[in-house]
């Protein structure tokens, strides 16, 4: 056998054993292609039901609200009877009365500044939605990845299932945060107030 | 009569929480879901808009253009405009302020920050 023969069978031999490992890889991503191809299905899934939830919580909070209005609306009217009662007891000198009256009262504002507290901290819905919005976009931007390895594997884009919904325009901050202010309010006024 | 506060936002949430302290305090209050709706619907008022209190990320036009576009026109070259966000960033604000913006509140906040603000260009 010539040296010439000798370098065409190891080429022949590298080039057979290379072909097995690229059929070996092609069955390896065949294997994988229906797993993606699931995954990419469950995308639109998965970032519906993280819409359900903003839309759950929105009107949940929307109802607190509205509650919370009318508690106030109430609580208003209350206070407005408690100081008319005060001030006919006041006259007939009735003391204990009118301790009882303006004890009364002072309960009532409590209670309607912890209502104005409860709306402050009901404002956690759109912090949250933006946060919800964040997460469905990461979400899309993975399912239209997984379309492009699907597409490549099998030469067509996977079939569009019923879940497939066009995407929805998200406005968002992905840094949005119920804590971890930075900056107080002071240093902004300030940042405007001194502006060229 | 009672000043005219018009309320951008695309949270109902907040929308309904802002207008809720606002006209607690006596104002008139006119609410817009994007900066377009905003556009749209202080072209059509016959009321004058007292102040403006707008968020930035919105779909359709956000809260610069909105800003923008209403320094741009005569009628509400002087007219204050609050921005409410969620957006902390230095550069968030240094963009506000350079559009035209006249205050900054960041979310979330409380309501007697939001009337403390609107106490510098209105009577509360």
């Amino acid at each position: 056998m010539t040296m010439t023969d000798l370098l065409q069978n190891q080429i022949q031999k590298e080039i057979s054993e290379l072909t097995d490992s690229i059929n070996l890889i092609v069955d390896n991503f065949k294997t994988l292609r229906n797993p993606l191809a699931e995954s990419h299905e469950k995308v639109p899934i998965a970032a519906r039901q993280l819409d359900k939830v903003t839309e759950q919580t929105e009107a949940a909070a929307n109802r607190m609200l509205d509650m919370l209005e009318t508690i106030t609306e109430r609580q208003g009217e209350v206070i407005t009877g408690l100081e008319t009662i005060k001030g006919e007891v006041e006259k007939q000198g009735a003391e204990e009365l009118t301790t009882l009256a303006n004890s009364l009262v002072e309960k009532v504002n409590t209670n309607l500044n912890d209502a104005y507290s409860i709306m402050d901290a009901l404002q956690f819905q759109d912090i949250t939605s933006q946060q919800v919005n964040h997460a469905v976009s990461l979400l899309e931007d993975l399912g239209g990845k997984l379309q492009t390895i699907v597409t490549a594997f099998h030469g067509n884009p996977p079939e569009e299932t019923a879940e497939e919904m066009p995407r929805k325009e998200r406005a968002f901050d992905p840094r949005a945060d119920m804590n971890d202010k930075k900056t107080n309010q002071a240093d902004i006024d300030n940042l405007f107030n001194n502006r060229a | 009569m009672a000043q005219t506060i018009l309320v951008v936002d695309d949270s109902p949430t907040v929308v309904k929480f802002v207008s809720f302290s606002l006209k607690n305090s006596g104002f008139n209050v006119i609410s817009a879901c994007d900066g377009m709706d905003a556009i749209e619907k202080i072209s059509n008022m016959s009321q004058k808009v007292d102040l403006v209190i707008t968020d930035l990320n919105m779909p359709n036009l956000d809260g610069y253009g909105l800003i923008d576009t209403l320094r741009h026109n005569e009628q509400h070259r002087e007219t204050p405009i609050i921005i409410l966000t969620s957006e902390e960033g230095s550069e968030d604000k240094v963009k506000g302020m350079n559009v035209g913006a006249s205050s900054y509140l960041v979310k979330p906040f409380k309501s007697s920050l939001l009337l403390n603000e609107v106490s510098k260009y209105l009577e509360v």
